[in-house]
């Protein structure tokens, strides 16, 4: 009875020892790549993981001397007012909206961008190029809602003069809701093309010569490399860089739509995201639990939107997918 | 011999040294008979939040110098936070909110700060009166029980009020005198029409000046413009505390009844149209609500017509638009001045509060009742140094010396606005104290204390309504502020529906139990 025991526990214990082995064994044996992802790890777990337990805060009346776990706990009470509203449709549908443009129109003219710098020949002209589409990310969404007021306003603006001075009238932009759509879309697309476009020509630059060369010998032409090699090895990149954007679908750039509209409500019907309408309700008041709880309820309907995309990739190329 | 000689030199070295010493521990035993039998010998620095741009002035040398003198007081000195003014409010919650011990001294308000909100959020440490008059001695002294009574939250103290202090900052229109006259109106502006008069004057007369060029970006001109048209047009009386300007009392007579401003009548929809008229008119930018300008400087530069502010401000400015703009002749129209209608100032509109978090809170208080009370400390943290920021001349004015050239670059800026005392404040040579007298005058006839001072509201149970509330006044106010909806009627009814669906109804009816629960027993 005792050796059938200790055979028992020998058969079990064998496999977790086994696998213990493996474990320490594929550490050694890329403690280099681990060394490298390191301080990501480490910025990770310090930024993202060991802040979640404060999460709680979004269901307690916060009180700064008690601290957060000492704070009452009042359940869903802070979550009430965005639902409460009667305006929760529509900011979800203008930040989901505006994400989706943001994504796709983005990722489009990202590759596309990535693909004709691939085709320059000059090198001169594709590092200038390239640096000069990188610049607008750099510069701050308070600067650019500057440069767009003194272009588009009304009584002063660059393009109202221009307009003016050549017979023209200017429409009034900052009273017409329906034009907003378009002008944030083209600041977004204008501050954030150059960067993308970098990762995908990253991206291209690390697919094998020999194919294209290859390609080029059997007599295809620039269009079918570009669609018969170029853009199905670029799927992997396009694929995961959607799923990762998807996560955060419900949220929205605040820095950018507070900064371009303000508190101009003329255009809110338009521009209103979920988080210019926190800052709106909450600016005064300083109340960090709601505002958590609002933040709580973007991350999880985002984590739910990434899982079924993930899972729907999964379905369809199982390679694709994130995990 | 040789011996004696250096031992007697070196007795008299020492003799020498001791002089000085001396001459400090006396003025040491002055401030040690202020704070009886509290111990000093451990030396701390207090750091004090205070809203304001960090200053490249002389600030640091007074400052420094200040310090030199508190240390041999109290042995403690002061260390500046500066609150920037970009996003000032959030700025200042959150280094409340994040206490952990760095900050001891509060700069505070009732109205234009959160205190009452942060006093519940657990930010400030209760004062007990032994504390106070222990370590507060002067300050405990000289304010009455009526106003500790005023800063009391659920029994305790929490604010120490600038109660001694007068001023006036009650909003309305700074306007060019000289240009009011071109314009008729030889008495000045007195009401909205009559701004609105001199508003076209400008608009038909001088080119290329904007009548009033508002940076509406900001939301506060609603703020002030709504109060301006409610206490000028129905007598009405703005009840602090709330995150949006939604609740006023009826008038000066009848203030423990809500205004029904908001829901009912046709004084929201006048100032609407009037509004909507002024727009059209041109009396302001197109795109007014995206302008990020600055009206006083335009207004200085002779390119705008007007400021939208405060008696405080134009206090000051009508001396500086003088040199500016010689013959400018700043006048002032102040709201509610058709009805009458004028509230002093809160005496927690500048307050001091202690950090809950603060290592040192009695060397804090001992720190503050020194600014407060002594002419020494008091004159240094506000004016700066004798002779470097100011002198005081023939008339007892304080005047610049001669090498003051600019604020920006000689002055020091310690915006210390908890606790000025009018026992020790001089009376600046840069105010033309004749025009100010004369409207303290008018003042002064008509003016009624604040009548809600002892109330805190508690918004627990309406705390969701009142911000759903909030994002509608802010949604809809800068539109009608600055006229720029199509049409005023349908838009205020949208305004009134968009109230009512966010519960403004509940809400006043809540305030109204809680001002009965006071006020009418």
């Amino acid at each position: 009875m005792q050796l059938d025991l200790q055979a028992k526990r020998s058969k079990v214990s064998a496999p977790t020892l086994v696998h213990k082995e493996k474990f320490w064994y594929k550490i050694s044996r890329n403690r280099t790549l681990l060394l490298m992802c390191f301080p990501a790890i480490l910025f990770f777990f310090i930024f993202s993981y060991m802040p979640m337990p404060g999460t709680y805060i979004a269901f307690t009346k916060f009180n700064y001397n008690k601290g957060i776990f000492a704070s009452p706990f009042i359940g869903w009470k802070n979550f009430q007012f965005l639902f409460s509203n009667g305006q929760l449709l529509l900011l979800l549908r203008n930040t989901v909206l505006y994400n989706i443009v943001f994504i796709l129109l983005g990722n489009f003219l990202q590759v596309v961008f990535a693909i004709l710098l691939n085709e320059v020949m000059s090198k001169w002209f594709k590092k200038t190029t390239q640096s000069m589409m990188f610049l607008p990310y750099f510069i701050s969404d308070v600067l650019v809602s500057l440069l767009v007021y003194n272009l588009i306003n009304y009584d002063y603006g660059f393009i109202s003069d221009t307009v003016r001075s050549a017979g023209g009238v200017m429409p009034k932009y900052y009273s017409m809701p329906g034009a907003w759509p378009f002008i944030i879309v083209l600041v977004n697309l204008w501050k954030g093309t150059g960067y993308g476009t970098v990762i995908y020509f990253a991206a291209i630059t690390s697919i094998d010569t020999s194919m294209l060369e290859a390609a080029k010998v059997d007599g295809a032409n620039g269009f079918q490399r570009i669609r018969y090699i170029l853009l199905p090895c670029l799927k992997p990149t396009v694929v995961i860089l959607l799923l990762f954007a998807v996560g955060g679908i419900v949220k929205g750039n605040f820095g950018l739509f507070y900064n371009l509209v303000g508190n101009n409500s003329l255009l809110f019907n338009t521009t209103d995201i979920i988080e210019t309408y926190v800052y709106r309700a909450l600016m005064n008041n300083f109340n960090f639990s709601q505002g958590s709880a609002v933040g709580l309820f973007q991350s999880v309907v985002g984590f739910a939107i990434v899982m079924v995309a993930n899972g729907v990739v999964k379905r369809i190329e199982p390679e694709y997918s994130l995990f | 011999m040789a011996k004696k000689l250096v031992s007697l030199l070196v007795v008299m070295a020492m003799a020498l040294c001791l002089i000085p010493a001396m001459a400090e521990t006396t003025a040491t035993t002055d401030y040690s008979s202020w704070f009886p039998g509290v111990d000093t010998s451990q030396h701390v620095v207090l750091t004090f939040l205070v809203t304001g741009n960090i200053p490249t002035n002389k600030t640091d040398d007074v400052l420094k110098a200040f310090n030199e003198k508190l240390t041999a007081a109290i042995n403690a000195e002061i260390k500046i936070e500066w609150i920037e003014w970009t996003d000032w409010q959030t700025k200042y919650n959150l280094a409340l909110a994040m206490q952990d011990g760095t900050v001891d001294l509060v700069g505070t308000a009732t109205d234009w700060l959160d205190a009452w909100p942060n006093t519940k959020n657990g930010a400030f440490l209760a004062l007990s009166e032994d504390m106070l008059k222990t370590y507060c001695p002067k300050t405990y002294e000289s304010v009455s029980q009526a106003h500790w009574n005023l800063c009391k939250y659920d029994g305790q103290i929490y604010l120490i009020p600038e109660d001694n202090y007068s001023q006036w900052t009650n909003h309305g229109f700074l306007y060019r005198g000289d240009w009011a006259k071109e314009a008729g109106l030889t008495s000045g502006v007195n009401s909205w029409e009559d701004l609105g008069t001199y508003f076209q004057y400008i608009k038909d007369n001088k080119p290329g000046v904007i009548p009033w060029d508002a940076d509406g970006s900001g939301s506060s001109y609603s703020d002030q413009m709504f109060g301006g048209w409610i206490s000028s047009k129905t007598g009405g009386v703005n009840i602090e505390g709330f995150s949006a300007p939604l609740f006023f009392g009826k008038s000066t007579t009848d203030p423990y009844t809500l205004s029904t401003f908001y829901t009912e009548g046709d004084d929201l929809l006048n100032f609407a149209k009037l509004m909507k008229k002024w727009a059209d008119a041109g009396y302001w930018r197109e795109d007014v609500l995206n302008y990020t300008g600055d009206q006083k400087a335009e207004l200085e530069e002779g390119l705008s017509g007007a400021q939208q502010h405060h008696t405080q401000t134009w206090k000051t400015e009508r001396y500086l638009m003088e040199q500016k703009q010689p013959g400018s002749d700043l006048g002032f129209f102040w709201f509610g001045k058709e009805s009458n209608t004028l509230v002093s100032l809160n005496i927690t509109h500048g307050a001091l509060a202690i950090a809950a978090q603060s290592d040192a809170p009695e060397r804090a208080l001992m720190a503050y009742d020194l600014i407060r009370n002594d002419q020494t400390f008091y004159r240094l943290f506000n004016y700066g140094i004798e002779g470097q920021q100011y002198v005081i001349d023939a008339n007892g004015y304080m005047a610049r010396p001669a090498s003051y050239k600019d604020d920006s670059v000689d002055g020091v800026s310690l915006d210390y606005w908890w606790g000025r005392n009018d026992a020790l404040e001089l009376r600046s040579a840069l105010v033309d104290w004749t025009t100010y007298d004369k409207l303290m005058a008018d003042y002064n006839a008509v003016k009624v204390d604040y009548p809600y001072g002892q109330i805190v509201f508690n918004i627990d149970d309406i705390s969701s309504e009142l911000d759903n509330l909030s994002n509608v006044f802010r949604t809809y106010a800068p539109v009608i502020t600055f006229g720029k909806e199509a049409d005023p009627e349908a838009y205020v009814a949208e305004f009134r529906q968009a109230l009512k669906d966010a519960g403004i109804e509940k809400v006043m009816a809540n305030v109204q139990a809680q001002i009965d629960a006071v006020y009418k027993k």
